[in-house]
């Protein structure tokens, strides 16, 4: 059992629920998306299960461990087989996308090679690999502020295949991609999650695409899971249910511009 | 009601004005007086004419040199030790730390560049290494609270980001947090090293080493040709650290 949630709820800081009472299991090896409206709690669900944030009530088993129980030394080592990406990926601006894909495997990394590796990029092959499968080998040596949103979510999944974590997290990865690269993509996520027996979970906004990549479907609404089946029986009336009285427009990702540097005069 | 208000306020102001020049007796008519302005031409006119031998110029170029060492070296410590205590006075180690770190950055800042040179001076005795002393404990503060406030401005996500797939703590700074902020802190750095370079020429004044000192020893001794050539060094070098620093500004900070 990869991921276990009993009975889960998650509390905003203002006392509004994020979720409420989700029971959830997800096998290894599994492909999960996670579809629902905005707002219903996808990323707060995601952002549970990455060890974001502790669950305000019930409990949370990840890779067999509770991480919450743990010492912070061993949710360390937990986390690093936890791979998440994020829908905005939060990159430095001025950072180079060598490094900012390498950095994916600094919590496996010693301190005094991970140092090194800022001053020179140790692995810029695998760096390069990971970066080709999604067809962005040509920015390897761009800064990430020179990048669409799009490249960026990029250049975020592949620092998350070049972690290797056992398992992977997206929230909301394809967001800002055209519907070709979007599918595209999520072939290849989904593809190196076979290959290499990783368990994966996605928030997608895009009802086709779960559908299409994803064997499993869960439906969340309001912060309750509405529904959790195979993707051959998710039909219209249930879409229609979990979409209703939606808002169209979902809100703007959060965007880490380049911070402006001040500069006193006397 | 408020014109009354006003109207007395504005007269208070001058009537201040007036008992401040009557109190310190200060004599306008003596100022304009042609003896008066004759004997300040002359001593205009001493000014006129630096000396520029060989000599002196060699002892303009040390001082100069010791001058220029002083500000870059205080400000480089100030800048390692502002960015130690920035961290903790940013509330990265929770409010225990952040409060007596603030305090320590404060004192620092609140007590002049002169006032340490003076008290260094008694510490470390004449010359150059009290003048640096004074510059980097002054500075510490002044960019300590710069920097914390940078800190505070920097986006958390990407060391957040780093932390979630099980970096440290250090490699979570210098992956995610360093990147964002360093360029706002060289700038920081660089305008107060723009600062200390005039400061350091005026703490020779109590003692502390630099082109300062040799200013003062030559006024004191009347000397205006060699005083001359060494202000002449001071605003060369002023003018030339600042073309520096905002090359370089240009050239890593804005890009």
């Amino acid at each position: 059992m990869t991921l276990r949630l009993t009975q889960a709820g998650l509390q905003h800081r203002d006392g509004s629920h994020a979720l409420r009472g989700v029971d959830l299991s997800i096998e290894a090896g599994e492909r999960v998306a996670i579809i629902g409206p905005s707002g219903a709690g996808k990323s707060s669900l995601l952002n549970l299960l990455g060890t974001a944030r502790p669950p305000s009530s019930g409990r949370l088993e990840v890779l067999g461990r509770q991480p919450w129980q743990l010492s912070g030394r061993q949710r360390q080592k937990l986390r690093t087989h936890i791979g998440l990406i994020h829908q905005a990926p939060p990159l430095p601006p001025r950072q180079r996308v060598v490094t900012a894909v390498l950095a994916g495997k600094l919590g496996q990394w010693g301190l005094a090679k991970s140092l090194l590796n800022l001053l020179y990029p140790l692995d810029i092959p695998g760096a390069r690999g990971q970066l080709a499968k999604l067809d962005l080998a040509d920015k390897l040596f761009a800064q990430c502020q020179q990048l669409s949103g799009g490249q960026l979510q990029r250049v975020g999944i592949a620092r998350v295949l070049y972690q290797a974590p056992e398992l992977l997290l997206a929230d909301e990865p394809v967001s800002a991609m055209d519907p070709v690269l979007a599918d595209h993509t999520l072939s290849v996520l989904c593809r190196h999650a076979g290959e290499h027996g990783v368990t994966l979970v996605a928030s997608l906004h895009t009802v086709e695409l779960a559908l299409a990549h994803f064997p499993r479907v869960i439906g969340l609404r309001e912060g309750r899971i509405v529904f959790d089946r195979p993707a051959a029986e998710v039909d219209r009336g249930l879409l229609d249910a979990l979409y209703a009285n939606e808002q169209l427009l979902p809100p703007a990702p959060p965007h880490i511009g380049a911070t402006a540097v001040q500069i006193p005069r006397c | 009601m408020k014109r009354l208000l006003d109207a007395g306020l504005l007269l208070a102001l001058l009537a201040a004005v007036i008992a401040a020049f009557a109190y310190l007796r200060i004599d306008l008519g003596a100022l304009t007086g042609s003896e008066n302005l004759g004997h300040m031409g002359d001593y205009a006119r001493r000014f006129l004419s630096p000396d520029l031998s060989a000599g002196h110029l060699g002892a303009i170029g040390k001082g100069a040199l010791e001058t220029l060492a002083m500000s870059a070296v205080g400000t480089l410590l100030s800048a390692v030790f502002g960015l130690l205590l920035a961290l903790p006075a940013s509330g990265r180690f929770g409010w225990a730390a952040a409060n007596p770190a603030r305090l320590l950055l404060n004192a620092l800042r609140a007590i002049p560049e002169l006032v340490w040179a003076a008290l260094m001076v008694f510490a470390a005795g004449l010359g150059p290494n009290a003048g640096t002393l004074a510059l980097a404990l002054h500075t510490t503060g002044v960019l300590g609270r710069l920097f914390a406030e940078a800190l505070e401005n920097t986006p958390q996500a990407p060391a957040q980001a780093i932390r979630l797939q099980g970096g440290g703590a250090v490699l979570a700074f210098v992956y995610g947090t360093l990147p964002i902020l360093w360029p706002q802190l060289l700038a920081y750095s660089l305008y107060r090293w723009e600062n200390n370079i005039r400061m350091a020429s005026v703490l020779g004044f109590v003692g502390a080493g630099g082109l300062g000192q040799m200013l003062y020893v030559h006024l004191s001794l009347f000397q205006e040709a060699q005083a001359s050539s060494v202000i002449i060094a001071m605003l060369a070098l002023v003018f030339a650290v600042d073309a520096l620093s905002g090359w370089s500004r240009q050239r890593w900070v804005k890009a």
